[in-house]
């Protein structure tokens, strides 16, 4: 089988990698440095989080095929690991762990975030009635009919 | 499921095939265990630890009970053992989980000091064991019979294993692996599969990466720049690697002696006596 190298890609401190709402389709393994994530909320620019040296990131936008959903910025010269949308299964496909370390990190943020709902429905800054709307987004049924636009679908 | 641990002090050995009746590593691996815990060191045993495909049940059985009781001494101590899991001890994964003396990962990416190691078995990188799985398990069995021969037919059987491999490349057009990571150093006789592996899991952000599975020994340096070790097995001369604050040494399992007439459990440099010889 044979191997070939990814592209690598440098940044300087500050520079940005990835921009909110862009189109493009990369994702980036952090092979030196860090990258820090902010988001665009009512003008006002949040930090969501920092990645380290190991982490990934803009693996939605090449998994849903959707443009960037946040700014990631690099923290001190920053070096990445580019995985182009082609060659995430032949990835997979030589470095099977690769898969599950992506597992891994998707299920520990989901955890994150659902720990974070938890803490404002305690706080009262969400509802119920939230709560439940939030879950019905995920599995709507008239999404599912729209995926399979099959009108045997009830 | 552990993968990611952070550890200032940890010792990793492959392939000690407890139960395999040639390896021989019973005593040895025992003593190398109470070296670890009796010195403060976290132990990780990167795969084929146990060999239930080249053993029988009593023979795993009493190689098994004699470890375990030094293993209880980890915990005991405030101590860890983790065991990657390799191709000979696959189907024991559930059992040693439940064992619950070891933790058992599917690889271990380790934060030592500043740097960052990923300690996996390799088995994974094996293109024989990945694309022929029938003839590879032929394979395996064939050198059951070599060690049932004599641990001297194994080795010859190791040692003409790499022409054979290079016949086949001759022949196999895969030219541009050689090109891609012809810069990058090999370990001696090592089938060309796993260099290129390793190099593409340091490309992660690691600074080493530790292998097993091929039973060579060695340490090279990779063409990204990361250290790549296998600690070999415990057949003839049995290694482990010390990552000690990040930095990362490969060592003859030989050079280690248990000072036990003091009673302190002190351990002091020798020359070149084997620990798994002398206690066999």
């Amino acid at each position: 089988m044979s191997i070939k190298s990814y592209q690598s890609e440098v940044y300087g401190d500050g520079e940005i990698i990835v921009h909110e709402g862009d189109d493009s389709r990369e994702m980036y393994v952090i092979q030196s440095g860090a990258v820090v994530v902010t988001r665009s909320i009512d003008g006002k620019t949040v930090e969501l989080a920092e990645l380290e040296r190991g982490n990934f990131f803009g693996e939605m936008s090449l998994l849903e095929s959707i443009p960037r959903n946040a700014t990631i910025r690099a923290v001190g010269e920053t070096r990445l690991l580019v995985i182009k949308p082609g060659e995430l299964l032949l990835k997979i496909r030589r470095n099977p762990t690769f898969a599950l370390e992506m597992l891994q990190q998707m299920s520990l943020r989901i955890r994150r975030l659902n720990g974070r709902i938890v803490e404002l429905f305690s706080d009262g800054e969400i509802t119920a009635q939230t709560l439940r709307d939030m879950e019905t987004i995920q599995i709507a049924p008239s999404q599912v009919r729209s995926e399979f636009s099959d009108p045997q679908i009830p | 499921m552990i993968t990611s641990v952070s550890e200032e002090r940890l010792l990793v050995v492959s392939d000690t095939h407890l139960g395999n009746p040639l390896f021989n590593a019973r005593r040895g691996f025992t003593e190398f265990l109470r070296y670890a815990w009796s010195n403060s060191w976290n132990v990780c045993i990167n795969g084929d630890g146990v060999d239930i495909v080249q053993t029988t049940i009593p023979r795993i059985t009493r190689d098994l009970s004699e470890c375990s009781s030094q293993l209880r001494h980890f915990s005991e101590h405030g101590l860890r053992v983790y065991y990657t899991v390799g191709n000979h001890d696959i189907v024991l994964e559930n059992f040693l989980d439940d064992w619950d003396i070891v933790c058992v990962v599917p690889f271990l990416n380790v934060k030592s000091g500043d740097r960052r190691i990923r300690i996996e078995h390799g088995h994974l990188y094996d293109e024989s064991f990945v694309n022929y799985p029938f003839i590879y398990h032929c394979a395996t069995i064939l050198g059951g019979v070599a060690l049932k021969i004599h641990p001297r037919a194994y080795k010859m059987y190791s040692g003409v294993k790499p022409f054979f491999e290079g016949v086949g490349r001759f022949f196999k057009s895969s030219g541009p692996i050689d090109e891609e990571f012809a810069d990058g150093e090999r370990i001696k006789n090592e089938p060309y599969c796993f260099g290129p592996h390793a190099e593409e899991i340091s490309q992660h952000g690691f600074d080493t990466v530790i292998f097993g599975h091929t039973h060579l020994e060695g340490e090279a340096r990779l063409k990204s720049g990361a250290q790549y070790v296998n600690t070999g097995s415990w057949l003839f001369e049995p290694h482990y690697a010390e990552i000690d604050h990040g930095r990362v040494s490969l060592k003859r399992v030989s050079d280690l002696v248990l000072d036990e007439t003091s009673g302190s459990r002190s351990v002091e440099k020798v020359g070149a006596r084997s620990l798994a010889h002398a206690a066999d």
